[in-house]
């Protein structure tokens, strides 16, 4: 376990001496502002900018704040998920590239606790920059569109951090496996191109980690039927696992190719 | 002395390329091994494997200290070119490098400053690697190494990318080091080698062509000369004329190939003597390391 220890204290480090620790955060809560507040002011945006016909009326539709925790998830999805894999996608691949993880291979320490140190803090960024930014989204909601209790937004961002951890769980498999480009073209074909195929032809399978993002937004329905998203959640879980395992092997297997 | 690892057969292969080929050698504790070779012979595959980055394909490598679970902990590793976290200072770097190694955390920290001292880098302890000269980058590099004081220290080209201050400084700090420890380096460097070096170990295309120490390789690869120096171009000429060896002669000095010729230095002595010759200087030479490298690597 002190290897682990002084690990997480170096990936730490690392994040917060390279900005990601802030920059992240501010990502995340960014989105989170600016999702309830364009969508609450856009009928004065789209009357003061928008050139409509003198006289035009254009109803908008009437937002209620789970709308917005969904549609926010929306963003995140696509912008949120592209700024993981881009500012971790070279998390292993590139320290075994540029050398410096010769100096760390030569130690007695277990390629478990090397993974899974980068994996811990990882997650932690991750998570923390999601959480933030859904609770500055809460915030807003609560204050421009209706109250929203709390458990099931607290369901709905439990179920959605499931996601990430899958998603931050390839791309730091992907990085052990392959260089830093092939780890990024192929973490973005694993989460975003195949939800977009999950979404069109997954009609025929109920249970997969991407629809956790959908099923997610069930906590807002209190009607809604919660065993798939049950099941989703348990096979994203081994999932993590099996990925998990996975990156500590190539971890080692690729050790090899660090450049001395 | 005891011997502190047995390499047997140690072969790395890369898809249908050998890079070290059934390379066996022992290493005696507080020994100093300089292993020698042109470039692609494998040094650094071999340092590599001895330092667990690379596993062999074939072959094993034994320590004499089985008690430990993890031999990387007794192993202080410097590659030829090494890669820092920029965004570490030297005192960061090191004191992790002594806690990923085993150390007690308030230990680590002693021992890091102690270390980064012993290498003449106290004034820069604070500062971020990314912002090293090479120079720098090598010695620490080095303190890295030893801040766990480990058994056996590998060392690829340690002196290689400094320069001559930097390197004589080094390999001071290298000899300092050799009371405690057991050292195996790669160099091109010949000098250093024959500086510091109870064991020599030739690589070439993978193989292992030569091996002991500085004086058995020297005098399997002697090839012995003596040299005269006369008085005057006359007295070289007389000499010539004078004996049937062959005798190669540039300026005023003449050479003799002792194993060629079948003599030793009395015998020319005595006919240096009995003919009156006037000289300044006879003297037996044997071929320097760069020779015999250069012999070596050809062959």
């Amino acid at each position: 376990m002190k290897g682990l220890s002084v690990l997480l204290q170096k990936e730490w480090r690392e994040h917060i001496r390279n900005y990601k620790v802030l920059w992240i955060p501010i990502v995340f809560i960014v989105f989170g502002i600016l999702e309830p507040v364009t969508n609450h002011f856009l009928p004065e945006i789209m009357k003061s900018v928008g050139n409509l016909p003198e006289g035009a009326d254009f109803t908008w539709p009437e937002f209620k704040g789970e709308e917005i925790f969904v549609s926010l998830l929306g963003q995140y999805q696509l912008i949120g998920v592209l700024v993981i894999i881009l500012a971790f996608m070279g998390t292993i691949s590139g320290e075994r590239k540029n050398g410096t993880a010769t100096l760390l291979y030569v130690r007695p320490v277990s390629f478990r606790y090397y993974f899974l140190s980068k994996w811990i803090v990882v997650n932690g960024i991750v998570l923390g920059s999601v959480w933030l930014g859904f609770m500055a989204a809460w915030y807003y909601i609560d204050a421009l569109y209706n109250h929203v209790n709390a458990l099931p937004v607290l369901g709905f961002i439990a179920t959605y951090s499931i996601w990430l951890i899958f998603v931050v769980t390839v791309v730091l498999a992907l990085s052990a496996w392959l260089p830093t480009g092939g780890a990024a073209g192929l973490a973005i074909l694993v989460t975003l191109v195949y939800q977009v195929i999950d979404s069109l032809i997954g009609a025929y399978w109920s249970v997969s980690p991407w629809k956790l993002s959908m099923y997610a937004s069930y906590w807002f329905n209190p009607d809604s039927e919660l065993s798939d998203l049950w099941m989703s959640l348990c096979l994203t879980v081994i999932l993590i696992a099996i990925l998990v395992l996975f990156g500590i092997f190539m971890s080692r297997r690729n050790a090899a190719k660090t450049t001395v | 002395m005891t011997t502190l690892l047995q390499a047997s057969d140690l072969t790395r292969k890369y898809g249908d390329s050998i890079a070290v080929d059934a390379v066996s050698f022992e290493l005696e504790e507080h020994t100093a091994t300089a292993l020698i070779g042109p470039n692609g012979a494998g040094k650094t595959t071999t340092l590599s494997m001895l330092a667990g980055l690379v596993s062999p394909s074939q072959g094993a490598i034994r320590f004499s200290d089985n008690e430990k679970k993890d031999i990387r902990s007794i192993i202080g590793f410097l590659p030829q070119y090494p890669k820092f976290f920029p965004w570490l200072s030297a005192l960061e770097f090191t004191e992790m490098a002594a806690r990923l190694s085993g150390v007690d955390t308030r230990q680590a920290i002693r021992d890091a400053k102690n270390t980064l001292e012993f290498v003449g880098l106290g004034d820069a302890m604070n500062k971020k690697t990314g912002t090293f000269s090479g120079g720098m980058k090598q010695r620490l590099g080095l303190a890295q190494a030893i801040v766990h004081k480990p058994k056996l220290l590998l060392l690829d080209e340690p002196v290689s990318a400094l320069d001559p201050v930097g390197r004589r400084q080094v390999m001071d700090l290298l000899k300092e080091l050799q009371q405690e420890t057991t050292i195996l380096y790669s160099t091109h460097i010949l000098n250093d080698a024959e500086e510091m070096t109870d064991q020599l170990l030739f690589l070439r295309q993978g193989k292992l062509v030569e091996q002991g120490s500085l004086n058995e390789v020297r005098a399997r690869y002697a090839e012995p000369r003596i040299i005269i120096e006369f008085e005057s171009l006359q007295e070289l000429q007389r000499f010539t004329k004078a004996t049937e060896w062959k005798v190669t002669s540039k300026g005023l000095i003449a050479s003799i190939d002792v194993q060629t010729e079948g003599v030793d230095i009395s015998s020319i002595l005595s006919v240096l003597c009995t003919g009156l010759f006037m000289v300044r200087k006879v003297e037996r030479q044997t071929a320097s390391l760069e020779e015999i490298f250069m012999k070596v690597a050809v062959i």
